[in-house]
């Protein structure tokens, strides 16, 4: 099976799933999620992205272990997020699944993920150990680096969907 | 008002951010609304939290340090934001939704400069427990950001005149 005849399958089923076509026949159900979609993306940049400023040196004086403590609260708006975003993939899969910007925006998402594992095995650990003037070590600023930039460009590629979608099927 | 909008849309600026095929015209400016708003209300909602009872290990004087981030999203957007107006003028300010919008980014940002100003006149700096009002402050603050942002999404749902096509 070729990836354009998955991708194919992936479409029918996610387009006929019952959250699919309950998107496309509400009036109000798309704006309302997009709404909550900007809400939840505000949350995650408020927690994840300022950690991730505060583990390039941003905020000295702010305890690292303390901050870590609304990471909860990002992977919330995280959840928010991917379950909001799944309905729109499933409204319109077509709109989506061929969209480059799209394919970006997953790529991006998936780094931001394995630098998560990165972060929670190479660096943590001694961080929470670090007085809050403590200079960030290397690990930390990379972590946090990766991190910006790639919700940054999940935001950007995001914004960019509407701009690269197909012609509808 | 209509020789107004038409005259901002035949300048060149306006021309460009509409009809430019380059990323770099209304997509890019549409990517630093997004970025700026995140930034923005992120930041509100950090400050928020932290005085609604979360992440109590962050010390209250250090809230400040946030300032900057909040104020650097907001001038990104108040710029950002004129070149979209100047983009589509027409479907913004025929739009009544856009005013509601304006006035609930101004009462949202009053409600920072409030609640910074309490924080700093606590009589104990560091106190475990704070008072009742600085709460219900923080958490209408929550309110105001949310409702703002619905009202800025909506915003490409609710126009009811465009004079110019649109693109995206």
């Amino acid at each position: 099976m070729t990836l354009d005849s998955a991708l194919r399958a992936l479409e029918i089923t996610l387009r006929t799933s019952p959250p699919g076509v309950w998107i496309r026949h509400s009036v109000w159900g798309w704006p309302v999620l997009e709404s909550l979609h900007f809400m939840g993306m505000s949350v995650l940049i408020g927690t994840i992205g300022l950690f991730d400023l505060r583990l390039l040196g941003f905020a000295r004086g702010v305890p690292y272990a303390a901050l870590h403590r609304l990471i909860p609260l990002g992977i919330g708006a995280y959840t928010l997020n991917l379950v909001t975003g799944l309905c729109f993939l499933s409204g319109m899969p077509d709109q989506y699944l061929w969209n480059p910007a799209f394919r970006f925006k997953v790529t991006f998402m998936a780094v931001a993920g394995l630098n998560v594992l990165f972060f929670y095995t190479r660096v943590f650990r001694r961080l929470e150990q670090l007085a809050p003037d403590t200079p960030p070590p290397f690990g930390a600023r990379l972590a946090g680096a990766v991190s910006l930039a790639m919700w940054i460009g999940v935001m950007s590629a995001g914004r960019l969907l509407t701009f690269f979608r197909p012609p509808y099927v | 008002m209509d020789p107004v909008f038409t005259w901002i849309e035949t300048t060149s600026l306006s021309i460009w951010l509409r009809e430019s095929p380059s990323l770099w015209a209304f997509p890019f400016v549409l990517i630093l609304h997004t970025v700026g708003l995140a930034f923005l209300v992120g930041s509100n909602v950090l400050v928020d939290v932290r005085v609604l009872g979360m992440a109590r290990g962050v010390p209250l004087r250090t809230l400040e340090r946030y300032g900057v981030v909040m104020w650097s999203g907001f001038w990104l957007n108040a710029v950002s934001g004129v070149l979209l107006l100047i983009a589509y003028p027409t479907k913004a300010l025929t739009n009544p939704l856009f005013f509601v919008k304006l006035a609930l980014i101004a009462i949202g940002l009053g409600m920072w400069t409030k609640l910074r100003a309490r924080l700093s006149a606590l009589p104990v700096p560091e106190a475990p427990v704070l008072p009742p009002r600085l709460k219900a402050l923080a958490a209408a603050s929550l309110i105001c950001w949310a409702a703002g942002i619905t009202a800025g999404r909506l915003l490409a749902y609710t126009y009811s005149r465009l004079t110019v096509d649109l693109i995206g």
